[in-house]
């Protein structure tokens, strides 16, 4: 059954290439005809798995960049395809017709609570947890859910590699077994004394429950820390990035200088948290590699006239996703106009859940600097009023149905810097919308 | 006139935007130029409920309903006496698990979360109700209840939700409840200045 799942796997495959179409059927049809597929490949030598609520595809892409660069054969699941049949259809593409995956390294972004699942056929040696925070509700409902998930199926031999600035996953080193390597983004000129998000996870020493005590933050909940009461706290780190330089797009590790590929903190953290694997792997000349990849990456911004413009691509259900975006937009100091809205929330289930949109700070945006917000799809009115919740004086929100129709007032308009926050759905609209002018 | 509002361990009971309720309460008083204050309150702090007319608590991570139980159970007699003199206490989501020592009610612990849009009506406001639930907790009693469901969960296997006693409102839907329905904000804004004639 194996070798014809992997055959028609295949012909799948190659049908899809051959009609420019990409997607996980030939992963869907290979698992139909043979359920345990995943158990019978034979795997490479080195096996990573990179997993957490956000941040796996860019840093799970970055290292398999990286090694491809180095001449090695990567078997790497594309950016999203992080179920069951995505991940199957990465494994038929690189697998011989007896199932033999024909790479160096099997570098695989799998989805959190899918993690258990898959990771029992993987064995991996390494696990790479981005970060875990608060996601999807309706789906993962507290983030004590998704960490247990994820501990609860990591064989003992499994090096794990995470953050430390994330007290949750600084804890895995005394709730596991497992050798556990850090990464750090140190304090740098964006970092913040005082609190500004609300609603987070982290306030209490995983360990004995006290309060915790931050020396700084440098995003929500990701900062030095120590407990109130024991010894629990944050530790200087295998991997450190310092000096952060968004407007440069740099950072520098083990004194290296290495491109981040952005200007915004997740940017810092996927390279961080790459090149701390690499490092692992005793991959020689990782800056080389990481500067190679990112010189000349496309801008985060287009010009249309004299106004530029950028998309978010936040994550729907994730406050961090937005709450990153914010982050950035309240360093701006042009005056702006905003965009915030999308068409769907979620294909996985029908639930229309908007609890998490009082998770995000909008109140980042009651400023001078903000021109006009306009909120558009399907959940407008409810944006509108977490917006006017939030303080946002009503005479700057604008309620529109779709993007298109933002377009005479935002061109005609005062603001130099045009803000689209949104999910996959709308960066396509956002950019048809300003670019053809 | 001012309204002195507590929020019961926001830092730790803000599992779904739960802050959104004070927001939308706020941002009502505001509306119709009431002064209010808020007090946040820690695990630490002591309280003193003679000092509030609307008292909120929303869901949480086990790990902080149980801390709530263990930091307000001492204080029974002062919420019936809080409860007597008709203030407001709102809770919702799955915090409706901590307050089952005041035996008013008991809840059902559920082995999965129950999940959902919730669309309903109440005979304390007009229109319909519309919120969310994502709960592992529902409650088991069959009187005194506030919301009629038409879709969602209610308590006991029925489509009846909550629980009321004088002002003591406790309800699983989140919403956040108040910003998603102004008609029952502004249920709770009458009952405010109602009790301070």
């Amino acid at each position: 059954m194996k070798i014809i799942a992997i055959i028609i796997g295949k012909i799948v495959l190659l049908l899809g290439k051959f009609l420019h179409r990409g997607s996980s059927l030939p992963g869907k049809i290979a698992l139909k005809i043979d359920k345990n597929i995943l158990k019978k490949f034979k795997y490479p030598q080195t096996r990573i798995i990179v997993t957490g609520s956000s941040g796996k595809g860019s840093t799970s892409t970055l290292i398999a960049k990286v090694l491809r660069d180095k001449g090695y054969q990567v078997c790497h699941n594309t950016n999203g395809s992080n179920l069951s049949y995505g991940i199957t259809t990465a494994l038929i593409k690189y697998s011989s017709l007896t199932g033999k995956i024909k790479a160096d390294y099997l570098v695989l972004e799998v989805d959190e609570r899918y993690n258990k699942q898959v990771i029992k056929y993987i064995n991996p040696n390494y696990l790479v947890l981005t970060n875990l925070t608060k996601d999807q509700p309706p789906r993962q409902h507290t983030i004590d859910n998704v960490f247990q998930d994820v501990i609860s199926c990591i064989p003992a031999s499994t090096k794990i590699i995470t953050s430390m600035d994330e007290p949750l996953l600084r804890y895995l080193e005394y709730k596991l077994p497992n050798e556990v390597i850090y990464f750090s983004l140190a304090q740098n000129k964006y970092s913040y004394p005082t609190q500004i998000f609300e609603n987070l996870n982290a306030t209490y020493c995983p360990k004995c429950d006290s309060k915790l005590v931050y020396d700084y933050y440098n995003f929500e909940d990701l900062g030095a820390y120590h407990c109130s009461k024991c010894d629990f706290g944050y530790l200087k780190p295998q991997t450190l990035g310092q000096n952060l330089d968004l407007d440069a797009e740099t950072l520098n590790i083990d004194d290296d200088t290495i491109a981040i590929g952005g200007d915004t903190l997740y940017h810092a953290y996927n390279t961080i948290t790459a090149v701390a694997l690499l490092k692992e792997l005793n991959i020689p000349q990782i800056k080389e590699s990481i500067n190679k990849i990112y010189q000349n990456h496309p801008s985060s911004y287009f010009k249309n006239k004299s106004q530029s413009f950028r998309y978010f691509n936040c994550k729907s259900e994730n406050a961090t996703t937005f709450n990153q975006a914010l982050f950035k937009i309240k360093e701006d100091t042009d005056l702006k106009d905003i965009i915030i809205g999308w068409s769907i929330i979620s294909k996985r289930y029908p639930h229309t859940d908007i609890s998490w949109l009082y998770d995000i700070e909008f109140e980042l945006l009651n400023n001078k600097q903000v021109n006009k917000i306009y909120v558009c799809g399907m959940n407008k009115e409810d944006l509108k009023t977490r917006l006017l919740l939030g303080g946002i004086p009503e005479a700057k929100i604008v309620v529109v149905n779709d993007i298109p129709d933002t377009k005479d007032s935002i061109l005609s308009g005062e603001a130099s810097k045009v803000y689209c926050l949104s999910h996959y759905d709308y960066g396509a609209i956002f950019k048809k919308t300003f670019k053809e002018d | 006139m001012t309204i002195k509002i507590a929020h019961l361990y926001p830092n730790e009971l803000n599992l779904y935007g739960e802050n959104g309720n004070i927001k939308a309460l706020t941002y009502a008083l505001k509306e119709q130029d009431i002064a209010y204050i808020i007090t946040n309150i820690d695990f630490t702090d002591p309280i003193n409920f003679n000092d509030y007319d609307f008292i909120y608590i929303g869901s949480g991570r086990k790990i902080f309903l149980d801390k709530a139980r263990q930091a307000l159970e001492p204080y029974k007699e002062n919420i019936l006496n809080y409860l007597k003199q008709d203030k407001v206490f709102l809770i919702t989501g799955n915090a409706v698990s901590i307050f089952e020592f005041l035996n008013f009610y008991e809840v059902t612990s559920l082995d999965n979360f129950v999940v959902g849009n919730v669309c309903g009506t109440t005979s304390l406001c007009k229109g319909q109700i519309k919120a969310f639930q994502n709960t592992e907790y529902l409650i088991k009693s069959t009187d005194n209840l506030i919301f009629s469901l038409d879709t969602g969960y209610g308590n006991n296997n029925t489509m009846l939700e909550g629980y009321q006693k004088n002002n003591f409102y406790a309800t699983t839907l989140i919403g956040p409840l108040l910003a998603r329905n102004p008609n029952l904000t502004k249920y709770f804004i009458d009952i405010l200045k109602e009790n301070q004639k």
